[in-house]
């Protein structure tokens, strides 16, 4: 099982860096997106991989996946969801601003004047 | 504090002329010149002390740092600091008859004392460090002089090039000194110069000259820092006459002075500073007499004699040391002078161009007179003092061998008095003799700045100080033993601490016929020639000397400065990808370097079974992914595959025992959809293919690795056991949080800050957000938005009642699933975000398919004040616990039986857990409603365009509202 | 229970909701509020710093729960004086903003609170995944702000500035997960515990999990090679909120040091040590990085933006080299630098309202309406950036020399700073000269009442604490003397 995990977070964060690295506003979003499903993953599962023992205490149950990267993990889910609304609509308001989703910023021309002294 | 005083007289005092800005130039001058009067007074109190030896006194200010504001009066400084505030009065009075109404004068005097200050402060230091502190001090103030009359192009180059050079020579100091207090344990003067042997043995002693060097040469423009002191002419001619000739260039040399017990004597001093010294003399002089501009002349002169003085400084006699001393009062005297002069002239003609002026001297008989005395002291004529301290120098010269050769120094001297004679007398010659040639030169461009009036002797103001300058040079030529003698002979047992040597001189007019007297006859009568001669010397020297030093050094900051723009252009070119392409590398680079600092071992945890579904999920992953990739530019094709991604990961989390974290990805991940969708609206569907091959390949090798390395690291770390916090909570849980859903009670109790927090961040987005879209609403984005042209085929039924009809039933319902989820969220799965989501989701199904007027109007809440609420109420749930004298977010919990419900807990965290479902629905809502909002513009501009006969934007046939 | 250290935290985090529900539309109350709030703030860090100086390090578990298990804030005179650093800046900006630069968007005060927030909270937090949070409401809140009024450019600088930030947010999660996943704690003094009798079998990820978030550190301080993000963000940010960064960059730095000192990266044969020698060239370069980017430079915002840079190195050549003697100096530096940082920045914003079209480019151009006080205060700004004497960034520059003298890294250090040094004078004052000594002559360019004066106000309060600085280097020099000698103690 762990060898499935830990590829698919591989793959997924792959699949997330290349996304990343895009020109567009669009995909760079994606990409973060998919980096917090990769990364939820990771953190989940540093603390380590457990089949049916879910973290509610039961007097059927002995024994409990560790609850604590659980927390850990929907904390971040919830901080990764505020920023990636924030960074929607930022890049939306870039866009509608500059009529362009690029990615790099606009750079100053060049300019005479600069070294007359 | 007498001492102090002397320096934070003028320090002090300074602001007074600044806050007098606008009451003229009188007050303005008064007010510089009573503290320099006072100071000048202080210092003259200090006379009866000096022959005992020196005065020190200290106060304190960072001594951690062996910084202390600690003060020393001996001859030299007493020689420096009244040359400094004598002749800072006569050019306070100057300046005041210089400057015309529509100069700043309260800050030019401002300045002035501020510079006045600090080169005070030089002069009585006792701490290395204090010195080095005025020392930039002067760099800065005379920045601030030079650029004076800033709207000038020349002033500007030669503020920037005056502080550029002086300032790094300054930098080097710093490191000199550190490296003496390193090398001494101290950096009071008084221990330091103690020290000779300790400083000259120690292995830092090479660099140690170097730096301290770099530091005097290039504040007293010896070659090959010279150029900046012509540029600096560019000041107003007080400025040049106190700063560039009289005091700040001296500072070089009065440091050389001032260290000379422990630097010198050795033979690396010597051969530095006499060959610098040399070089620069001759130089100065040679260079002087291709100069037409008075100032520009002036000023290579001045280079020259300063060279002069560091020569005489590297021998390293006592003898030499106190001529030094001699030289540099003369020198204050009449270059100041001469100085002042050429401003009158200046000032009176307009012209300061040699080949312009003459026969002034009809006009302006006492202006000549003070010019014709100063300029002899100059070329060292008797009865001057100039005279005086050549002969000596020359007496030196004639015994100092230089690399075995005993012509070498007395030629260089011979050659360098012979150009000083030329050129002084081409200076007094050609401005006061002969006749006027500004007249028959009419014709030359810029002959409208020929005077229009007679040219006159000046007032008062600007007369007097060059004429009580030139009878000083005059007077100690005539009575030197009783003027100058103990002065000097004071300045030079500061310096050398020899008073034998110091004794045995004698200032006298006449030596009687010596080889000194012949040899400088006969450098004299070069001069003369090399003047008569001077149309063919011109010709060679601008023929010869074409090297600009100043020019050389413009070429190369503008190099530097487009060299660097270059550089920063290239490194910082504003593009994201290069950023996070650096970044990644970056961190990889970190982490694998780390990673690499330990040693594997396989880990020893039992490994769980590989379940058929899991594998089905993991082919499904990498299906996904890869299809990702493949389709990343058709944007909803890529945003469906995404997302499949993260319910195959919620499914993960159901089967790996997290049903909270299923949960509330499932539910986070339809609002973020809603969200995208909304904002995809206006985006474009597709991205233009405009990545290369090559980039592709590198990025996508960039992503393998990272996300092997990823993998990598959570494989090694889910197959080894550890120990951990964990068991804890499982334990506490129940009994001390009072739930049973060990991760919620995480979550509102155990971590209820990080929860408190996280609430703030969904809050800050909204507002964040909300900000974005309203300031969408005007500027180039409204007119973007009210030119909208939709790019996606319109449904013409905007509100299908198919889906009006169940939306609005369901909302009812998934408010009760809201309220079930959240009150169940302690001892289950659930809890206030999760159960916030959901009533989210079903308020905004209202606004999607009923529009955002209708929606808008029937549910009246104020997100805004919820979000507001919502943070309120998680706080009071921490607050109330504080005001029982509990921490902040100490939770109370009670167990109840009740006969209807029966038993039931409640903590207090119910109201924590409350307080974040009414700030999610708010911040979440808030955001979406607003997007809906500016989507309701665009639509309204697009029906409005469609109205008016655009055929192109697809009508609807229904019309809401 | 002492809450005094749970205030920072909780006075903005109340006060912001007053904003958005009662205020919402109504600057002058809005501005009444951010400004008390700020100086009920800069009291309580006063406080803080009588009680930590007296009374010792304290701290306060929140929710009761004792310490590995529960979030715990803890204070001790390094927390207190960063808290008072901030809650000075805080205060100077929330007067600076009241200019007019508040009401270019809406919610500046709630989120400038937030902000506030954040950084109190990164400050006090001694948990590993709470920091995490609090840089995120500390960087959400500074996304918020950066974009702050809009603009095509702007817009784009920000959302750079998101993009990078995330990565490292990322970054932080990786390296937190790491960290638990190796040694099972979040709490640091409780992670240090723990990782001396760690299994070697954890080693490895123990190191790259504090490696990254390291690097993750040194992202929010602009070390290089993370630093990318600073020079465009800076440059297109409004310069009043830009004036506020100056704090959160140095919040990376004390997370370092924290991070540094409590898993004792410096001294030797420890897991760590290695972690501890990569940061003093990482320093070198960035001072150097820093003092090319600022000769380079086409705007003012953007050569300030360079100056943070290599102040940022400089702080990191102390923190480094980690002695006494050179943490006291990169302490001392730290609170320079914000200063004066802060100062340009003012400077910028006066810059930009107050000239013409050329607004803060580096060339010659006219002034619409000018006051001597404008530059005057560049210059202030300059003079204590380049380290020049008399004021506090020529002793902070001293500190830094002296105190690695004899060290093997003199050579390097004393090279890499002067030379830096000379580079920013060069920078500096060729800018001062084209955007302050206009190509006119004055009478053309009446001096008029500038646009900004409650700017110039702030500007005058920073100024005089770098005066005060200067003057009162011995007391403070004590203060943090006292300061690093806890951090070292707390170390062994």
């Amino acid at each position: 099982m762990e060898w499935i995990i830990a590829s698919a977070i591989g793959l997924i964060t792959a699949t997330g860096v290349f996304l990343l690295l895009r020109p567009r506003t669009f995909p760079v979003i994606l990409g973060l997106v998919v980096l917090t499903y990769s990364v939820n993953l990771f953190v989940f599962a540093m603390g380590r991989l457990a089949v049916d023992a879910p973290a509610v205490i039961s007097e059927s149950r002995e024994s409990y996946t560790d609850p604590l990267p659980q927390a850990l993990v929907l904390t971040a889910i919830v901080i990764s969801f505020g920023t990636t609304a924030f960074v929607v609509v930022l890049a939306l308001r870039a866009f509608l601003e500059s009529g362009n989703d690029h990615v790099d910023l606009i750079p100053l021309e060049s300019d005479a004047a600069e070294d007359v002294l | 504090m007498r001492l102090a005083l002397i320096v934070l007289l003028p320090l002090l005092g300074a602001w007074l002329p600044g806050l007098l800005v606008r009451t003229g130039r009188n007050a303005c001058a008064l007010a510089a010149g009573i503290p320099t009067v006072l100071s000048l007074a202080l210092l003259l109190t200090h006379i009866p002390e000096l022959p005992h030896g020196v005065v020190v006194s200290s106060f304190p200010w960072a001594p951690q740092l062996g910084l202390t504001l600690s003060f020393r009066l001996d001859g030299l400084g007493f020689l420096f600091a009244a040359l400094i505030l004598s002749i800072g009065l006569l050019i306070t009075l100057y300046a005041r008859f210089y400057l015309s109404n529509k100069d700043r004068s309260g800050n030019f005097f401002t300045y002035l004392l501020l510079f006045q200050a600090a080169m005070l402060g030089i002069a009585i230091s006792e701490n290395l460090l204090l010195l080095v502190i005025f020392w930039e001090l002067t760099s800065l103030a005379s920045f601030l002089l030079i650029g004076f009359w800033s709207w000038l192009e020349e002033g500007r180059r030669g503020a920037l090039m005056a502080l550029a050079v002086t300032g790094a020579g300054g930098l080097a100091l710093i490191a000199a000194v550190l490296l003496l207090g390193t090398i001494t344990g101290s950096y009071e003067l008084s221990v330091v110069l103690q020290q000779r042997e300790q400083v000259q043995e120690s292995p830092w002693y090479p660099v140690l000259l170097t730096l301290v060097l770099i530091g005097c040469f290039t504040k007293s423009a010896q070659f090959p820092f010279h150029f900046w002191l012509p540029r600096a002419m560019a000041a107003p001619t007080p400025i040049s006459a106190y700063l560039h000739s009289a005091t700040m260039v001296k500072a070089g040399v009065f440091l050389l002075a001032r260290l000379w017990p422990i630097l010198a004597g050795t033979s690396a001093w010597f051969y530095a500073v006499t060959t610098t010294g040399l070089v620069t003399m001759c130089l100065g002089a040679i260079v002087a007499i291709l100069k037409d501009d008075l100032k520009a002349l002036l000023a290579y002169s001045t280079v020259s004699h300063l060279g002069i003085m560091t020569m005489l400084l590297g021998l390293g006699t006592p003898a030499a040391a106190l001529i030094a001393m001699l030289h540099l009062l003369n020198h204050a005297l009449f270059k100041a002078a001469l100085f002042l002069t050429a401003g009158i002239v200046d000032h009176e003609t307009g012209l300061r161009d040699v080949r312009r002026l003459g026969g002034l001297w009809r006009w302006m008989p006492w202006t000549g007179c003070a010019a014709l005395l100063a300029v002899a002291a100059n070329a060292g004529l008797p009865p001057l003092g100039g005279f005086i301290s050549k002969e000596l120098i020359v007496e030196q010269a004639l015994h100092t061998p230089w690399l075995e050769s005993e012509w070498v120094v007395p030629a260089v001297l011979g050659v360098s008095a012979a150009f000083s004679m030329a050129y002084s007398l081409r200076f007094f010659c050609g401005v006061f003799l002969g006749r006027p040639r500004w007249v028959d030169q009419s014709h030359v461009a810029g002959a409208h700045h020929a005077p229009q009036h007679h040219p006159h002797d000046p007032d008062w103001g600007l007369l007097f100080p060059p004429v009580l300058l030139a009878a000083g040079a005059l007077a100690i030529g005539i009575w030197p033993q009783t003027l100058v003698e103990p002065l000097i002979g004071w300045a030079a047992i500061a310096v050398t601490g020899d008073h034998a040597a110091a004794e045995s001189v004698h200032l006298q007019l006449w030596h009687g016929f010596s080889p000194a007297l012949y040899f400088s006859v006969g450098a004299l009568g070069i001069g003369v020639i090399l003047y008569s001669l001077s149309g063919l010397v011109r010709t060679i020297g601008l023929a010869v000397l074409r090297f600009d030093f100043g020019r050389a050094f413009d070429l190369t900051l503008s190099a530097a400065t487009r060299g660097t723009r270059w550089f920063v252009t290239w490194t910082h070119n504003g593009s994201l990808q290069r950023y996070v392409l650096v970044t990644l590398v970056g961190f990889c680079a970190l982490g694998g370097a780390a990673c690499a600092q330990a040693v594997y071992e396989p880990g020893a945890r039992p490994l769980l079974p590989v379940a058929p579904p899991a594998v089905v999920g993991w082919i499904l992953v990498i299906g996904v992914c890869l299809a990702t990739i493949v389709f990343y530019r058709q944007r909803l094709t890529s945003l469906i595959t995404v997302n499949v991604i993260g319910l195959i990961a919620s499914i993960a989390f159901i089967y790996l025992s997290a049903p909270d974290l299923a949960l509330t990805q499932i539910a986070v991940e339809v609002v973020t959809v809603i969200l995208i969708l909304l904002a995809m609206y206006f985006l474009p569907k597709e991205s233009p293919r405009e990545s290369s091959y090559w980039r592709l390949i590198r990025d996508g090798g960039l992503a393998l690795v990272i996300g092997a390395a990823l993998g990598w690291m959570s494989w090694s770390v889910m197959t080894r056991d550890f120990v951990s916090i964990a068991g804890y909570y499982v334990q506490e849980s129940k009994p001390a949080g009072g739930g049973a859903n060990v991760v919620n009670v995480i979550l509102v109790d155990f971590r209820g800050f990080d929860t408190f927090n996280e609430i703030m961040v969904l809050g800050i987005a909204a507002l964040g957000i909300y900000a974005l879209l309203d300031g969408a609403m005007h500027g180039p984005a409204a007119s973007r938005l009210d030119t909208w042209k939709p790019d996606l085929p319109q449904s013409p039924d905007r509100h299908p009642s198919l889906l009006i009809v169940p939306t609005r039933i369901m909302l009812p319902l998934a408010l009760m699933v809201g309220a079930y989820i959240f009150l169940r969220g302690h001892n289950f799965p659930g809890g206030g975000f999760v159960a916030g989501l959901i009533v989210t989701i079903a308020l905004i199904m209202q606004y999607m398919v009923s529009g955002y007027d209708w929606a808008n109007r029937r549910i009246s809440i104020n997100y805004h004040a919820w979000i507001g609420w919502g943070i309120w109420l998680a706080a009071g749930a921490g607050i109330g616990a504080m005001v029982m004298n509990y921490p902040f977010l100490k939770n109370a919990h009670h167990h109840f039986h009740s006969i209807w419900l029966g038993d039931f807990e409640l903590a207090s965290a119910v109201v924590f857990d409350a307080g974040v479902l009414l700030c999610v629905v708010g911040a979440v809502m808030l955001a979406l409603a607003n997007l809906s909002r500016l989507g309701r513009r665009a639509y309204k501009a697009a029906r409005r365009a469609g109205e008016q006969g655009h055929t192109d934007v697809l009508t609807p046939t229904v019309v809401e509202d | 229970m002492n809450h005094w250290l749970i205030l920072p935290i909780l006075i903005p985090a109340v006060t912001a909701p007053l904003l958005i529900v009662s205020a919402r539309y109504d600057t002058p109350l809005s501005r009444v509020f951010c400004v008390a709030a700020n100086v009920v703030i800069g009291l309580v860090a006063i406080v803080l710093v009588h009680m930590v100086s007296t009374a010792g390090p304290q701290s306060y578990a929140l929710g009761g729960w004792p310490a590995p298990y529960g979030i715990v804030i803890y204070a001790d005179s390094l927390t207190a004086m960063m808290l008072l650093l901030a809650a000075m800046i805080g205060l100077v900006v929330s007067i600076a903003v009241m200019d007019g630069e508040d009401e270019n968007g809406r919610y500046f005060h709630a989120i400038f609170l937030f902000q506030m927030m954040g950084i109190n909270g990164a400050f006090l937090t001694a948990d590993l995944f709470n920091l995490f949070v609090f840089f995120e409401v500390m960087l959400l809140a500074s996304y918020a702000l950066m974009v702050h009024g809009g603009g095509a450019n702007r817009l784009r600088a920000g959302l750079q500035f998101v993009v990078l930030n995330l990565v490292g947010s990322t970054l932080f999660l990786i390296g937190v997960g790491l960290l638990y996943g190796a040694c099972g704690s979040l709490n640091l003094a409780d992670v240090a515990e723990r990782v001396r009798e760690l299994p070697t079998g954890q080693h490895q990820a123990m190191l790259t999990g504090v490696a990254l978030m390291i690097g993750v550190f040194a992202l929010k301080a602009a070390l290089v090679p993370f630093h990318l993000w600073l020079p465009g963000t800076y440059r297109e940010a409004p310069p009043l909120v830009t004036a506020l960064f100056a704090v959160t960059t140095k919040v990376g730095i004390y997370a370092m040091l924290r991070m540094g000192f409590a898993l004792d990266f410096w001294e030797p044969g420890t897991l760590f040590y290695s972690i501890g020698q990569w940061m003093l060239p990482a320093a070198l370069v960035t001072v150097v990085v820093g003092g090319i980017g600022v000769v380079g430079a086409r705007r003012l915002g953007e050569m300030a933006g360079y100056t943070v840079v290599a102040s940022m190195g400089t702080i990191l050549i102390g923190v480094a080299t980690a002695t006494e003697g050179t943490l006291v100096a990169a302490h001392y530096y730290l609170i320079h630098s914000t200063l004066a940082a802060a100062l340009l920045y003012f400077v910028v914003a006066l810059v930009q309202v107050n000239r013409g079209p050329a607004s803060d480019s580096i060339r010659l151009g006219t002034w619409q309406r000018r006051s001597g006080l404008i530059g005057s205060c560049y210059f202030i700004a300059a003079v204590a950036i380049v380290g020049l004497p008399p004021l506090s960034g020529f002793i902070g520059k001293l500190l830094v020399l002296k105190s690695v003298q004899l060290q093997p890294a003199m050579i390097w250090t004393w090279s890499v700073l002067l030379g830096a040094s000379l580079l920013m004078l060069l920078g500096l004052t060729r800018a001062g000269i084209m955007v302050f000594w206009t190509g006119q002559t004055q009478e053309q360019e009446p001096m008029h009442r500038p646009r900004g004066v409650l700017t110039l106000v702030a500007s005058g309060i920073v100024a005089a604490s770098l005066v005060g600085m200067t003057v009162g280097a011995a007391p403070l020099m004590e203060y943090l003397e006292h300061v690093v000698e806890h951090m070292l103690r707390g170390q062994s």
